[in-house]
């Protein structure tokens, strides 16, 4: 039996669950996705949001069990899920009783019937403690399992609503290749079949499960081999990467391809970004002022229409543009960079609004159009659509800006990587560490700062210019500060000062919104919460740096230096 | 060598920078004036309504003061505090006024409009606290900025979410409307009240942090977390107490913006914030005198500025170049004189 202290425990998580429960119906997230499927006739997107809260606290509180057994795991999990659906269950009532609409909006009768389960609203408020409690248990017991077990349950899981969410691009893309039986197979209604949401999940959990093992065999095999195959190997996982990254486009087709883009754009802003937050440890928050400066100055020397009407070709611009703008961040960075970390996110903010203002304003509409902005902005290689005779590919649109973006972003990616391990980079790490310390050392900070502030312009104006041509005009309603926000919760979640991280960050922040639809408007709710949850929970991102992740979990390697598992895991990680 | 030789080509940049402002704004004022654009009167009355601004600005730049003081952090997530309470109030508000209940006891109806929002406000600022800073109180400082960031798009989008994003138009108070004669010059009656309330505010502010016990150890806290700690002080229940303080003035204020403004809406918060924050830091952030000071003078200079600047420059429509000024102002402060008016240079 659970000790008194644990019930307790359960019941104020079950509390905070019912909290967050009341709350995605308030928001309207329940709302959006109530009609989502994802196994058809089972279970939909707001349902699976409504499972979250209960199965997160049930997981918890069977986590923090003094001595765990499965019964009381199980007994904690359900009462701290069955908490969190009375409350459910109460705003239910409460809601079906009197009508909140005027102030809620969200609060909609279909909501309330869609929380009831399509019942009567006690009947509803009943089968949702129960529910709860069922789940909290469940997620409960999944802590008595070995993480060998419980990685493929959590990934298979996972799969299915990704798999889901992938529908509207898979489908039509599946019927190009003629493979209509396969989508038919698939999908029904928009969400999966009941069997093929258990293929999935066995697919997906059982490449979890024999990922690791067939890795570490690998890498053991590789070890043994000589040196001319470790190369052969080597150069043939490059190549195919290459082959990948090259045909994505026309495997993806033009609206995937879109997304693509998109997610490209926010890679090269988040390398860019990732030097000045995660090598220099400098918040910018007015990064979007440097891709700002990229699109119009590449417009103003591009576009015939513009006040200067050159017309220059992309390439023969691009090396003004980004001089130009590693001169403006060298502009904005001198005057401010011996401001303290916080007052620099602060000015930096403003600076951002101040371009945002400046291009929008009359003042300067001779020269940037104003809210008009600048037209005709030149594509990147002169021409709008390329075709290449040997593969019979016909590049446009987003599968012609691909490209250079792709270029563009492996360049980017590859200066980030040396500029990490050289000199500079060594200066960077003292700096974010302890300015004080690394500035007696002869490390000089104006420089480094300006330096790391002028690669992050030169970066980030990159992102602008492929931005312009591929708008093929510029607006300054793109320009905004929710640009900024984006780019640094892709750093954040991706991990700072990680290259790899800045991909993930951007592949979840940037293409999984696109994959859902009704999600654009709790786009910056969501990335409010990962900063918030980020800060708290993984400071280091998902794809750590490892010396970061040592700068942020100070505290708990010096105190658990004592246990051989943390030696190990210390020595572990500083031979990565 | 070379390292001496870069920091003075920083420091030139600087100087040219300070002249050619000092140049500038000297052209522009002599400009204007000289033209005689705008009456006397026109003058007075922007005047009146920056100090009306200005009053708002001082009320939220407490907010941020005080948790700099006790914290030495930015809460980035202020400016959403003070959009929450007046939002949330809104729907108060239109409830007393759907059968002219308010216009008939507006002294009334007011006062529960603005307990409201203050305390919707404070309620917001002290979950704030507990849940997305005080488990980062040791963390390295980029982490709760960072989270205080996050913060503040998470409460802003939560207000569109809940409440819609449509801007809400507040009901109008009759007995606010209207002129008023204050020390023979004619103001606005609301503006009036708004100065009389801000003023009201910030005398029992001075009088709680400086005279009663709570202030006391508000102000041990703010010295020294260690120190007031070993004197028997809760440190956490005084920095909930200062977060609980700063959303009672931010509140307020949201208040007193719907009522100058006559609408709400979940973006709000975003401005005024940033202006606070300027405000803050222009009087010196962490001195709550400065605090009052720094708000009434941007207000003023937000006001009267872009006319008296730039007009003179002639440059077009300067009422939109507004928020530059202010950010501007904010900029300059934190490069010339980052301690603010009132600030001392050690108290950086």
């Amino acid at each position: 039996m659970p000790a008194p202290r644990d019930l307790r425990n359960a019941a104020w998580l079950g509390l905070i669950g019912g909290a967050a429960l009341i709350y995605l119906c308030l928001v309207g997230l329940v709302d959006a996705f109530a009609e989502r499927n994802v196994i058809t006739d089972v279970v939909t997107l707001g349902r699976v949001m409504l499972m979250l809260p209960p199965l997160a606290v049930g997981y918890v509180a069977g986590r923090r069990l003094q001595r765990p057994t499965l019964a009381s795991r199980v007994s904690t999990g359900a009462l701290a899920g069955a908490v969190a659906g009375a409350i459910l269950g109460a705003g239910l009532l409460f809601a079906s009783a009197v009508d909140v609409r005027g102030i809620f909006l969200r609060i909609t009768p279909a909501v309330l019937d869609f929380v009831a389960f399509g019942q009567e609203p006690v009947v509803g408020a009943v089968l949702n403690v129960v529910f709860a409690a069922v789940l909290g248990a469940a997620a409960a017991a999944t802590g008595s399992l070995a993480p060998l077990y419980r990685r493929p349950l959590v990934a298979g899981l996972l799969g299915i609503v990704i798999a889901s969410l992938l529908e509207p691009f898979l489908r039509p893309r599946l019927q190009e290749f003629e493979l209509s039986w396969l989508a038919r197979l698939l999908y029904q209604d928009h969400g999966l079949t009941i069997a093929s949401a258990i293929v999935v999940f066995i697919l997906v959990a059982a490449v979890t499960a024999f990922y690791r093992p067939a890795r570490t065999g690998v890498q053991q095999r590789l070890a043994r081999a000589d040196e001319g195959t470790r190369n052969t190997v080597r150069w043939v996982t490059y190549l195919a990467l290459v082959a990948l990254l090259l045909s994505l486009p026309q495997l993806a087709g033009p609206l995937l391809s879109q997304v693509l883009v998109l997610v490209g754009l926010y890679v090269l802003l988040g390398l860019g970004l990732n030097i000045v937050v995660g090598y220099a440890g400098l918040l910018d928050l007015g990064y979007v002022a440097f891709y700002a400066v990229g699109a119009y100055l590449t417009a103003l020397l591009t576009s015939p229409h513009s006040a200067l009407g050159l017309a220059l070709p992309f390439f023969v611009a691009l090396p003004i543009v980004v001089a130009g703008s590693a001169l403006v961040g060298l502009l904005i960075g001198a005057p401010v960079l011996r401001l303290r970390g916080d007052y620099l996110a602060i000015v930096t903010l403003g600076f951002g609004e101040i371009a945002r203002i400046l291009f929008l304003s009359d003042a300067l509409k001779p020269w940037l159009g104003g809210s008009q902005g600048i037209l005709e902005v030149g594509p990147i290689f002169g021409v709008s659509a390329i075709d290449l005779p040997i593969l019979g590919w016909r590049l446009t649109g987003p599968t012609l800006t691909y490209y250079p973006l792709l270029f563009f972003s492996i360049v980017a990616a590859f200066v980030a990587w040396r500029l990490k391990f050289s000199r500079t980079g060594r200066a960077w790490n003292a700096m974010r560490e302890d300015e004080d310390v690394a500035e007696a050392t002869g490390v000089s900070i104006v420089n480094y700062k300006l330096m790391a502030f002028a690669m992050g312009a030169s970066i980030g104006c990159l992102g602008g210019a492929v931005f312009a041509t591929h708008l093929q005009s510029v607006f300054p309603g793109s320009f905004v500060l929710n640009v900024s926000i984006t780019v640094l919760a892709i750093v954040i979640l991706g991990g700072m000062g990680s290259i790899p991280g800045v991909v993930v960050g951007a592949l979840a922040l940037i293409g999984l919104p696109e994959l859902l639809r009704e999600f654009a408007e709790f786009r910056l709710l969501v990335y409010g919460a990962v900063l918030i949850v980020m800060m708290l929970l993984r400071p280091e991102g998902l794809i750590p740096d490892y010396l970061r992740r040592r700068e942020l979990h100070d505290e708990e390697d010096e105190g658990a230096l004592a246990g051989p598992e943390a030696a190990l895991d210390t020595m572990a990680s500083s031979s990565q | 060598m070379q390292r001496l030789r870069r920091v003075k080509l920083v420091d030139a940049l600087l100087w040219v920078l300070r002249i050619g402002i000092v140049v500038g704004v000297a052209i522009g004022v002599w400009a204007t004036l000289s033209a005689g654009k705008l009456s006397g009167d026109q003058w007075r009355n922007l005047v009146i309504v920056g100090i009306a601004q200005g009053s708002l600005y001082s009320l939220i730049a407490l907010g941020y003061t005080l948790v700099y003081g006790v914290l030495l952090m930015i809460n980035f997530a202020h400016g959403d505090v003070f959009m929450f309470g007046a939002v949330t109030a809104f729907f108060v508000a239109e409830a007393l006024a759907a059968d002219g209940w308010l216009n008939a006891n507006p002294a009334i109806g007011l006062l529960i409009i603005l307990a409201v929002s203050m305390f919707t406000s404070m309620i917001v600022a002290v979950l704030l606290e507990r849940i997305a800073y005080r488990p980062l109180r040791r963390a390295p400082r980029l982490v709760p900025l960072i989270t205080a960031v996050g913060a503040s798009l998470f409460i802003s989008n939560s207000a569109r979410g809940i409440y819609g994003e449509q801007v809400k138009a507040y009901p109008r108070i009759d007995a606010l409307e209207g002129p008023i004669t204050l020390l023979g010059i004619p103001v606005q009656k609301s503006q009036a009240l708004v100065i009389v309330t801000a003023v009201v505010l910030m005398a029992v502010l001075w009088y709680v942090v400086e005279r009663t016990r709570t202030g006391r150890a508000m102000r041990a806290v703010s010295e020294d977390k260690d120190t007031a700690a070993l004197m028997g002080i809760n440190v956490d229940r005084v920095i909930s107490t200062t977060f609980a303080i700063g959303g009672l003035l931010a509140g307020a204020a949201g208040i007193l913006y719907a009522l100058v403004f006559g609408q709400v809406h979940w973006f709000m918060g975003f401005l005024p914030g940033i202006k606070a924050f300027t405000a803050a830091v222009l009087g010196g952030i962490g001195n709550i005198i400065g605090a009052m000071l720094g708000g009434l003078s941007l207000g003023i200079l937000e006001q009267a500025g872009p006319y008296l600047l730039l007009g003179g420059l002639g440059v077009p429509s300067p009422n939109q170049l507004r928020d530059v000024i202010a950010f501007s102002v904010l900029v300059l402060v934190l490069i010339f004189r980052p301690y603010g008016i009132l600030g001392r240079p050690e108290s950086r």
